[in-house]
């Protein structure tokens, strides 16, 4: 009785004596082809195995891995056709993969769990990307021809629309970031003019870059790609009418508001034209006929080019520069 | 009792030390295949399609039908990949596979460059109680490539893309982003309000 409650014991405890065989040699650093000589001989010392539980079976003997009969030039895409795990009976080369044994080389390939752990591109040699891509071709088309430069592009397709798509592995394979569309077009290739244009910018603010003239609108507000590319469309739409309209309030804009400097009806126009009246340059006379004809002057002509290039593009060695100039030649110094 | 249990012991364990060296591959086998069990169903998920397109190409039976459709197919000026991945060995194969299936498809490459990669580092103490001093490390490289393709139509866009996603190896992720080209649409070309009066608000 001692012996039978030994052995249901034994029988009980089969999976957990495996399992601790199993951990020990793992902490000593052998391999999985030794693994299996180990858990052999934890098998001898459990002989009850084999007339408890399910019958095994003799096992039949391996024969000769099929790299030993495969062809030199055989067809290598019949052997891997889709991505498998390495198979080291399969596969004839021989590759050694792991960390070295100590004062030896790394292990060989069978019972390797290296090699089958790392994704292989087995099933993708170029032999096989040809294929592929034979059978690929009657679905691809051609780009056409006549837009071979990206200035001939924008010039026919200036709307660019971006959008990005993302794979990757996990619970789901949806992104909420690829909802996201950008949409860029360079207003010079709008129907704008002056006004509409100065009031385009006005509308959209942030989003004109003036380096590259290129207005820029970023939807992400649905859910769905489609309906923020048709929503930016429709911004743009919108945006384009709406600044070719002329409102009444609009004729309060002051000078503040005003994008760029106009020298007429300045102060700086205000300012020399009493300076040169005052130094009596068209003699002794006064009135707005005299101004009118000091404003023709080209001194005077030249003084407002300099005036609204240093206002307009800021401060530079050439704009500087011809302030200078004009200034001496309107003063005569 | 005991004695022929012994007896029967001995002739279990005389039959194993025959069949001793015959125990050893298979079991060794068995671990390998539980693995490519669990893989073959893993990657069948993603990999169905291009299964049944490898046997296609097998047997070389049935032409695909093409339909030809006529609406006008999307052009993309600029197509950008970008693939992350831990391991740089991989990301350099697929490299090669990308680049070449490209070419094979007559897509124009622009450029294949390497981004610096990211480490993630974090420190954590080793011990589970007190021991403030003693700490361990731990760090997650992402490694980036970066292939970008030029003057791409819609068809072909899609092709390819298909073509390398379903070959994109475990453990890497990818973001496409493409840049199409438009035409402007009609209602931009001219302002309505030159024929309409301006109090007439009805936008299009």
């Amino acid at each position: 009785m001692a012996s039978h409650t030994s052995k249901a014991f034994l029988s009980l405890g089969r999976i957990n004596v495996s399992g601790l065989g199993l951990q020990k040699s793992v902490s000593r650093v052998t391999y999985a082809t030794d693994l299996s000589i180990r858990s052999s001989n934890v098998n001898k010392g459990l002989p009850d195995r084999g007339d408890r539980g399910f019958f095994r079976r003799p096992r039949r003997t391996a024969g000769e891995p099929r790299t030993e009969k495969m062809p030199v030039d055989q067809d290598w895409t019949a052997v891997y056709p889709a991505a498998t795990p390495f198979r080291p009976s399969s596969v004839p080369l021989p590759v050694r993969m792991g960390y070295p044994v100590k004062g030896g080389v790394p292990p060989e390939k069978k019972g390797n769990l290296e090699l089958i752990k790392i994704p292989n591109f087995l099933h993708l040699t170029p032999a096989a990307i040809k294929k592929h891509c034979e059978a690929l071709k009657p679905f691809c088309t051609e780009w056409p021809s006549a837009l071979d430069t990206d200035a001939k592009c924008d010039e026919h397709f200036p709307i660019k629309v971006g959008s990005t798509d993302y794979v990757s592995a996990g619970l789901s394979v949806r992104n909420p970031s690829a909802r996201i569309v950008d949409l860029k077009v360079k207003l010079s290739s709008l129907n704008l003019d002056d006004h509409a244009r100065k009031k385009m910018l006005k509308l959209v603010g942030e989003r004109y870059c003036k380096d590259t003239d290129v207005l820029t609108i970023t939807t992400d507000s649905c859910p769905l790609r489609q309906q923020n590319h048709d929503y930016a469309m429709y911004l743009l739409t919108v945006l384009y009418h709406e600044s070719w309209k002329t409102e009444a309030w609009e004729a309060d804009k002051t000078v503040a508001d005003m994008e760029e400097y106009s020298w007429e009806d300045s102060p700086s126009q205000r300012n020399i034209l009493d300076m040169l009246v005052r130094m009596k340059v068209a003699g002794d006379r006064e009135g707005e006929e005299v101004r009118e004809q000091l404003l023709g002057r080209k001194e005077v002509q030249e003084y407002k080019d300099s005036v609204t290039r240093l206002k307009n593009e800021g401060e530079s060695e050439s704009t500087m520069l011809q302030y200078k100039e004009a200034v001496k030649k309107v003063l005569n110094l | 009792m005991a004695a022929p249990m012994a007896l029967r012991r001995e002739l279990f364990s005389l039959a194993r030390k025959i069949s001793g060296v015959s125990h050893l591959t298979p079991r060794a086998l068995g671990a390998c295949s539980s693995h490519r069990k669990c893989n073959i169903i893993r990657s069948h998920l993603p990999l169905a399609s291009s299964t049944s397109f490898h046997t296609a190409t097998l047997f070389l039976s049935t032409p695909s039908s093409i339909t030809v459709t006529e609406e006008p197919d999307t052009l993309f000026q600029k197509v950008s990949l970008l693939v992350k991945g831990h391991d740089r060995a991989v990301l350099d194969s697929y490299e090669f596979f990308a680049t070449m299936a490209a070419k094979e498809l007559g897509i124009n490459i622009n450029k294949v460059h390497e981004l610096p990669k990211d480490m993630e580092r974090f420190t954590l103490l080793k011990s589970v109680h007190i021991f403030k001093n003693h700490r361990v490390q731990y760090e997650m490289r992402t490694h980036y490539r970066c292939i970008e393709l030029s003057h791409i139509t819609g068809c072909t866009a899609q092709v390819y893309l298909e073509y390398i996603q379903r070959n994109l190896p475990e453990g890497v992720a990818m973001e496409v982003t493409k840049t199409a080209m438009e035409k402007v649409p009609d209602h931009i070309l001219e302002p309505m309000w030159e024929d309409h009066p301006i109090d007439d608000k009805s936008s299009q």
